[in-house]
């Protein structure tokens, strides 16, 4: 089922949720809303729950308008960040709620529940109560309960946050399969953009109401199209720099108070064209130690994080954070030097915070 | 539509039992309305005007029933509403967790008993030489005896009313105390307090506003509450010596001894305790900010 | 100020600052006593002047202050310097700060002319107890008694017909006022006669009241320096629940007495004895003092009124207080506000105007038989009107607790407003349901006023009402049997009582700040 959002605004009182929002999702689509809390992904996805009422705007499920519908004539299933399962009913009681509801017969509700539960690998815990399970079982359970009654678009609320890190991995792959072998519409929530960036088809981000990018994970993180999305997205975030540009020997370069960098040729026209400040934005995998490297700093900070170690090294009076191999041994106070991939900087317009897209 | 059928039977009670009595008590205390003139039909019963209101300011008895109803709440109040629920409550949070809820639970007893039986208990309580457990006591010490009925009523009056008073606060207080922070009692402890100190520089200066409510809260039950008095004395013995305010108003309208109610009258007086209710009612929400609760709902549709 | 800053600075670490501590608290407690004996006596008392309240109260109360006075007084400075490392020098600073205050108290006495140096009623004359009666030893020249014709050894036997002992004459004489006559019943030379002795008022320093009050000063200091604290609550506690327990425990004695005297039971011969379980022949269905009223009837009346009421009370309020938790709808806040209002509105001041409305719903048709005037309908209205305000708040407490996306989860999984009310939220709210339930049960079960005064005849007489009518239109009164009915109708309430104290708490606090 397509989903498609025109206009779509929400204010509680005097205070904005979502703004002007504009939104295709594709038939079969996984579409990620992702963005810090408090920026209204979850409004708009309440809103496409039925729970909210937009307050202009359109919503529409395939070529039906949804606005006036009520959430029980939507065909919807949602999955919610505290699984908001019933306490007083089993398992097999929550999962048969929706077929109850439909007045689906009986022995019907019993074969599907049955279904449903097998294809969740919660068969075995069809008698217990949700305070006798695990966050795991539980969000199986909800997941069971918005999938059993076969919608057309299933709707997750930071179905994961919820749960330990191991076990967020697996469910996050079973979710993605599940849906990709059901072929519903998934839209989901959530802040976490690793979830995001492995999950969906396509990701939304938000920032105060309003959209800032709709895109593939790929186009995103190598083409960010806004300052904000460049640092949201990524992690470690992105190193930014104000930075003017100036011609020397024939060639460009970029200079800041702490560092010069020479430009790469392909960004040398660009440049040359440039007003004033732009801001430089580059990766920390994009910066690498190298005893031959061009510009010298201090390390000032070692994160250890296992496979790597985080380092903030100090240019001048600039931070970089980069990833180093933990062999190194790195050490507060060490003098190191670096390099810099130029060919994957990224520039910004410092006011409009819009990606120059000079490449 | 459907939050309105929700609140429809509640607000169908309200209107018939709460929102037209206060627009009838109102008109019938503006009537003449006696059994003799007795008629169940608005429209048929004799305007008079503010006439029942100004017999009200000239009558003897209504003086007396009026200092009668000061002089009731304020005993009542001061010694057992406040005084001694805050005794009991700070006693009871200084002892063994169980044993200070039992205690507290045991006086929660003359709440629950129906007044009937409570009042029964009483009377024996008070009664003459030689069947009143008092005076049994009053024996037993070679004390003389008394008829306390007839000598001390108010004495029993307020002990009554006190002893089911009590509860209210007692309860209030109780989690006031309990709510005030661990580190705060610990950190007066260091400090070398003791037991009174801590009560008086610790306790007492954050029960400011459950002081407040209770007074304000309970004066008002007292001023209109009269079941218990009906009860054990029924404004007596001889004229109105223990009558409160809210008693008359029952009596002249809907229990009088001489078979003549006086329904417009009986209203003045309940007009009087209305206005007061409301007034006190509205000051209540605004001063303890009851309207701060009210948060939005965060469900839209239906 | 500097004053007042040291009176509240005390430098507790040395002797001296110790002492004056205790000294200060002692007399503040002095004068915080005098001063509410002073209010009741001197401000209440003419205010309400003219005799127009009980002046016996007043007094009482003042002397009743009086009385602890001291006793306030020497505890405070005592238990100022309780918390002493040793004990011993605690305790002769407590003493030395008690015969401080215990002088100064004795001082303001002789300045007012109170306590032992006031005027004391007396007969003016000497006698000590014989087994005869009392006999007179000496008489004051010119006093009461001499005036009245009394000799040296009459032996007086009686008060007008009252035996007495030379304690209780003692006591009457002290408790009268000035020219209150008294009939004294002699035997002089083996001849009785009688003659009237009138009190007089009479000046002079009572030396054995002040040693007596020193002495009890000085144990009272002690005993607050060594008593264990720890117990003093307990005791305090227990004595003021004293009077209760006293009237229960009558109560059931009574219930299976012919008779009692205090709580003793009695047999025919006036010795303790005579148990009987005849009292309870009502259960049996024995006539009741002539009442036309069947128990059971009246049994059923009560029941049926609870159960009506608390079914009424929880349906009602727990969907009003659903659609103000959880639904948004205009006049939502104009709702919200008026219940809370009537929450702290007294409703039992519409008793009048609601005899109107009763009156006029029972000429409804059809269901005007059920819930006008006189019918148990009617009463249960009336009382679950009354307890809407707190019901709705209390419920509306209890849904603001449950998660919002349990119940969004349920209104996509399909479920109409209703039916998440009914299946959803509603389950979960159990225990606040109880606690609304026992508050309506045990409220429509005790229920005296209204249906005392919106009913007439036996078809809606409940067993408070009953047993109100069992004290007012019996003559005389069996005042064991109404023990036997009061303690029948008291048994759902104790079960009450003993299984649910800690909901009963909670509810009976329904005024409070906040959910309940």
């Amino acid at each position: 089922m397509e989903v498609e959002l025109t206009n779509l605004s929400k204010k509680f009182g005097d205070v904005v949720g979502v703004e002007a929002l504009d939104l295709d999702i594709r038939d079969g689509e996984f579409v990620a809303f992702l963005g810090p809390s408090g920026c209204g992904k979850t409004t708009t996805l309440l809103m496409l729950a039925g729970i909210y009422r937009p307050t202009t705007g359109t919503i529409r499920f395939g070529d039906r308008i949804v606005n006036q519908l009520q959430p029980r004539d939507r065909n919807i299933g949602m999955v919610f960040q505290s699984y908001a399962l019933y306490p007083h009913m089993t398992v097999f009681g929550n999962i048969a709620y929706p077929l109850k509801l439909k007045k689906v017969p009986r022995q019907e509700q019993q074969r599907r529940v049955e279904a449903a539960a097998e294809t969740m690998g919660i068969a075995h815990l069809l008698d217990r109560r949700p305070g006798q399970l695990s966050g795991g079982q539980q969000q199986r359970v909800a997941l069971g309960r918005a999938l059993v009654k076969e919608p057309d678009i299933l709707l997750f609320d930071e179905p994961l946050s919820n749960l330990d890190a191991r076990l967020r991995l697996t469910m996050r792959g079973e979710i993605r399969s599940l849906q990709k072998r059901l072929g519903i519409t998934a839209i989901y929530v959530t802040h976490d953009q690793v979830e995001a960036l492995t999950m969906a088809d396509r990701i939304a981000v938000m920032n105060l109401g309003r959209l800032q990018a709709f895109a593939t994970p790929d186009d995103l993180y190598e083409r960010p199209p806004t300052k904000f999305i460049a640092g949201f997205v990524g992690n470690p975030p992105m190193n930014f720099l104000e930075i003017e540009f100036a011609q020397e020997n024939g060639a460009m370069q970029l200079r800041s108070e702490s560092l010069e960098l020479g430009l790469p040729p392909e960004f040398a026209a660009a440049a040359a064209a440039a007003d004033g400040a732009v801001t430089f934005g580059i990766r920390p995998e994009d910066i690498s130690l190298d005893d031959y490297g061009p510009v010298s700093g201090e390390v000032f900070v070692v994160e250890p994080l296992g496979r790597d170690d985080l380092l903030d090294i100090i240019v001048g009076t600039e931070h970089f954070l980069l990833l180093a191999d933990p062999k190194r041994k790195s050490r507060a106070g060490d003098r190191v030097r670096l390099s810099f991939d130029m060919t994957r900087a990224h520039f910004f317009d410092p006011r409009s915070e819009l990606a120059l897209s000079w490449k | 539509m459907t939050a309105y059928g929700f609140m429809a039977p509640a607000g169908l009670l309200v209107l018939l039992f709460f929102f037209l009595p206060v627009l009838i008590v109102l008109y019938l205390s503006l009537t003449n309305l006696a059994s003799a003139n007795f008629t169940s039909n608005l429209a048929e019963m004799e305007f008079i005007g503010l006439r029942n209101f100004q017999t009200l300011l000239n009558d003897q008895f209504a003086k007396k029933i009026f200092f009668n109803t000061i002089f009731y709440v304020l005993s009542t109040l001061a010694l057992f509403n406040v005084t001694a629920a805050l005794i009991v409550s700070l006693l009871t949070a200084h002892i063994n967790r169980r044993a200070g809820f039992i205690f507290r639970a045991l006086w929660i007893l003359p709440r629950i008993t129906t007044s009937t039986v409570y009042i029964l208990i009483w009377r024996r309580m008070m009664a003459e030489a030689p069947f009143g457990i008092i005076n049994q006591v009053n024996t037993a010490l070679g004390w003389p005896t008394w008829n306390y009925g007839s000598e001390n009523p108010w004495v029993f009056v307020i002990l009554v009313n006190g002893f089911i008073g009590i509860s209210f606060g007692m309860i209030i207080f109780t989690s006031a105390i309990e709510s005030i922070p661990k580190d705060l009692m610990n950190a007066s402890l260091v400090d070398g307090s003791s037991y009174l100190q801590r009560i008086r520089h610790v306790t007492l200066p954050l029960l400011r506003w459950p002081l407040l409510f209770v007074v304000t809260y309970q004066s008002l039950s007292l001023l209109t509450s009269f079941e218990q008095i009906l009860l054990l004395t029924d404004g007596g013995p001889g004229l109105y010596r223990t009558e409160v305010w809210a008693l008359t108003a029952f009596h002249r309208a809907l229990s009088n001894y001489f078979g003549n109610t006086q329904w417009g009258y009986g209203s003045a007086f309940a007009v009087v305790l209305v206005i007061i209710g409301v007034v006190l009612a509205v000051v209540y929400m605004r001063v303890f900010r009851f309207d701060e609760l009210v948060a939005e709902p965060r469900i839209e549709v239906l | 100020m500097a004053a007042a800053g040291a009176l509240t600075n005390i430098n507790t670490d040395s002797m001296s600052g110790r002492l004056l501590l205790a000294l200060r608290n002692g007399l503040l407690a002095a004068l915080a006593m005098a001063l509410l004996a002073f209010l009741f006596h001197s401000l209440l008392r003419p205010m309400i002047g003219s005799a127009l309240v009980e002046e016996t109260l007043t007094i009482t109360l003042s002397r009743l202050f009086l009385v602890l006075l001291p006793i306030a007084a020497y505890l405070a400075a005592g238990t100022a310097v309780r918390n002493m490392e040793e004990r011993h020098k605690a305790l002769i600073l407590a003493l030395v700060a008690v015969t401080a205050v215990y002088a100064l108290v004795v001082g303001a006495q002789a300045l007012l002319g109170a306590g032992p140096f006031a005027p004391r009623p007396s007969l003016q004359f000497s006698a000590r107890q014989t087994d005869e009666g009392i006999l007179v030893e000496a008489l004051e020249a010119g006093g009461a008694a001499e005036l009245a014709g009394l000799q040296p050894g009459d032996i007086i036997t009686a008060i007008r017909r009252d035996q007495v002992t030379l304690t209780e004459l003692n006591q009457r004489v002290g408790l009268a006022e000035e020219d209150d006559p008294f009939r004294l019943r002699y035997i002089r030379n083996g001849e009785q006669d009688q003659l009237t002795v009138r009190a007089v008022l009479q000046t002079g320093v009572d030396n054995s009241a002040i040693v007596t009050g020193l002495v009890i000063a000085l144990v009272i200091a002690s005993l607050s320096i060594y008593w264990p604290g720890r117990t003093l609550p307990y005791i305090l506690l227990a004595v003021s629940l004293l009077p209760m327990v006293v009237g229960y425990l009558w109560l059931i004695i009574a219930t299976f007495s012919y008779r009692t005297r205090g709580i003793l039971p009695l047999d025919g011969a006036g010795n303790i004895g005579g148990l009987t379980i005849e009292n309870w022949g009502f259960l049996l269905g024995e006539d009741i003092a002539g009442l036309e009223f069947s128990i059971w009837q009246v049994t059923l009346n009560s029941f049926l009124l609870a159960v009506l009421m608390t079914a009424v009370v929880l349906l009602v309020s727990s969907m009003a207080g659903y659609a103000l938790s959880r639904m948004s709808f205009a006049g939502r806040k104009f709702f919200l506000s008026f219940t809370l209002i009537l929450h702290g509105f007294p409703a039992v001041t519409l008793l009048i105007p609601i005899f109107f409305i009763l009156l006029n719903l029972g000429n409804l048709p059809l269901i005007g038989q059920l819930i006008g005037f006189n019918t148990l309908g009617g009463i249960a209205l009336v009382m679950v009107a009354f307890d809407l305000p707190l019901g709705i708040w209390l419920m509306k407490g209890f849904f603001d607790h449950i998660p919002w996306d349990m119940e969004r989860s349920a209104l996509i999984d399909g479920a109409s407003r209703w039916r998440v009310y009914r299946e959803i939220v509603l389950p979960q709210i159990r225990p606040g349901l109880l606690a609304l339930g026992i508050f309506a049960f045990i409220g429509g079960w005790n229920a005296f006023l209204i249906p005392q005064t919106y009913s007439i005849g036996a078809g809606t007489v409940n067993l408070p009402v009953f047993l109100n009518e069992l004290i007012d239109e019996t003559a005389p009164v069996d005042w064991n049997q109404v023990a036997a009915v009061g303690l029948f109708q008291l048994i759902p309430i104790f079960i009450f009582f003993v299984f649910a104290q800690e909901y009963l708490l909670n509810i009976y606090a329904g005024g409070t700040k906040g959910s309940s």
